[in-house]
């Protein structure tokens, strides 16, 4: 009688364990339980980059957002990715080179991030295949963020809130390298601008100004003066509603360039002085211009592709031989042509997307909250 | 003796023919090469070089201002044969849903369907060129060049091609 109420409790014991971890497994929170949906005009087409084994989750986009505005992930504990990427500046900087840990400038102007959904490679070079890769290379930079991941990885794990983050956006609480630049890979995946008065115009839904129209038109078409046909031959590298298209190019700026760009990372020497084709997307909010920096204004890039091209060997063909007059040696616009360009360029800031609480520091809101 | 002499004469052989290799590394940039690669039994990287030693066929096509102007250089289908890319017989079934990517090097993208470059669906014959007017295809053209004829805008006529990339369309 009582060895058998012994075997009793045993079982019941048995079944209460096992009832206990089958519930804290099931308790284990599913991976990627709530897709993020990106949402972004029919006009910009879906070629978009997403690796299959890093999924778009709500989760994952508020970590990613979390991490982007974390200085614990710099070894000075000063500089996150919104030091150089400041969202009322369009996420650049406002400087020609930004400045990193030890105040050593970067070696090229800090790049606007918009509608990085659609870009394959990164970097002006486009070194980078995916946002994955890209954010590595600013976090293992000795200037930049001064190669501090695997220090920050131990320090987060310590705080309260990163690995519940992480438990929640990708189903452990461990935190590694690669989970950090794949949640600011998510984030980053989020910061779309569709909402500029030009899009408003691609929509029917805002008439633009007549100097708007005309610049429009100069940017969209190439010039034939034959035919009197007047134009800025902008479309042909910043065409489509994105105002890129990810081509490499050498626009002119030098005959031989200090920093000899995509050449450094193919190694091919008709890619020297290749840059990337940049998104004119919040283009009045990026300044200074070029790989350098070396403009300050949209009125000094348009004298530089009416007046200043130079001519090398590796020149982009879309900008030799371009004029408004017949066997004129420049583009030949006139001032009130570059200024009406200049109005249409204009009509790209996106207000809506600059201030939009979804991409601002949650640090400061909890700041505020608290 | 001899031992020695033979292995004097083979160190100095290395050192004259790696002293030799770094000075031309140094004078010359990477050779430009073509890619071929995706659906192909076997993926190719041609160089420039070798792309001259294969048999060459002539083409033209028009400028931007209507010119008609001659090339030379090999079929597209020559180069996709050697890669072992499903031709003639093999183009049938899901093998027509293949296209080929043409990538420049600055980045340019355009598509071909298969059936549009086979000799057994079409008489017109793409080449990629490395030559016109016998001469090499200039600075930001070469070395390689898509030379479509029959085409009212040359905007697939590829400059600097880099890699030809055979894939299925997937819906």
């Amino acid at each position: 009688m009582n060895i058998e109420s012994h075997y009793r409790k045993i079982i019941l014991l048995f079944v209460l364990v096992a009832a206990g971890i089958f519930m804290a497994a099931i308790d284990i929170k599913p991976l990627y339980v709530d897709p993020y949906k990106l949402e972004y005009p029919d006009y910009f087409g879906n070629r978009i980059s997403i690796p299959e084994d890093n999924p778009t989750t709500k989760q994952g986009v508020y970590l990613g957002r979390m991490l982007f505005y974390e200085t614990k992930l710099s070894s000075s504990k000063t500089i996150s990715c919104a030091s150089c990427h400041q969202q009322k500046l369009a996420f650049t900087d406002g400087k020609a080179f930004s400045s990193g840990i030890d105040n050593m400038p970067t070696k090229r102007s800090s790049m606007s991030l918009a509608n990085l959904l659609w870009v394959r490679n990164f970097f002006w070079d486009g070194r980078a295949k995916g946002l994955e890769e890209q954010a590595k290379f600013p976090l293992n930079d000795p200037h930049e963020m001064g190669n501090y991941v695997n220090k920050a990885v131990k320090e987060l794990q310590k705080t309260k809130e990163y690995p519940i983050l992480f438990r929640e956006a990708f189903g452990s609480a461990e935190i590694t390298g690669d989970k950090i630049t794949k949640a600011i890979a998510q984030f980053e995946r989020t910061l779309i601008s569709a909402d500029s008065r030009y899009d408003k115009y691609l929509r029917n839904e805002y008439k633009p100004s007549e100097q708007e129209l005309k610049g429009m038109e100069l940017f969209m078409n190439s010039p034939i003066p034959e035919k009197n046909i007047r134009g800025a031959n902008c479309a042909q590298c910043h065409g489509t509603p994105k105002m890129y298209m990810e081509l490499f190019h050498n626009n002119g700026l030098d005959e031989e360039p200090k920093d000899i760009g995509r050449e450094e990372f193919t190694g091919a020497a008709n890619d020297k002085g290749r840059f990337r084709v940049a998104t004119l997307r919040n283009i009045a909010l990026t300044a200074p211009y070029m790989h350098d920096g070396r403009f300050k204004t949209l009125e000094e890039v348009l004298d530089h592709y009416n007046e200043h091209i130079i001519a090398s060997k590796t020149l982009s063909i879309s900008l030799r031989n371009n004029s408004n007059n017949i066997n004129g040696k420049n583009l030949g616009l006139t001032t009130d042509e570059k200024s009406n360009i200049i109005s249409f360029l204009k009509m790209l800031t996106d207000s809506t997307f600059i201030s939009n609480p979804k991409f601002s520091d949650p640090h400061l809101k909890h700041a505020i909250n608290n | 003796m001899k031992n020695e002499l033979l292995s004097f004469v083979l160190i100095t052989t290395l050192f004259f023919s790696s002293f030799h290799n770094n000075v031309v590394a140094q004078n010359s940039s990477k050779e430009a090469v073509l890619k071929v690669e995706g659906e192909v039994l076997k993926p190719l990287s041609i160089s420039a070089s070798d792309f001259a030693k294969i048999p060459h066929v002539q083409a033209s096509m028009k400028n931007r201002e209507g010119k008609l102007q001659e090339y030379s250089g090999v079929p597209i289908i020559e180069i996709l044969k050697q890669a072992g890319v499903t031709l003639g017989k093999e183009l049938k079934g899901e093998n027509l849903t293949k296209y080929m990517l043409v990538r420049g090097s600055d980045g340019y993208e355009v598509v071909f369907s298969l059936v549009e470059l086979d000799p057994a669906f079409t008489n017109r014959i793409i080449i990629l060129a490395d030559m016109k007017d016998g001469k090499p295809l200039e600075n930001g053209v070469g070395p390689f060049r898509l030379v479509v004829p029959e085409e009212n805008r040359p905007a697939r006529s590829v400059l600097e091609v880099s890699h030809l990339i055979i894939r299925f369309a997937k819906d």
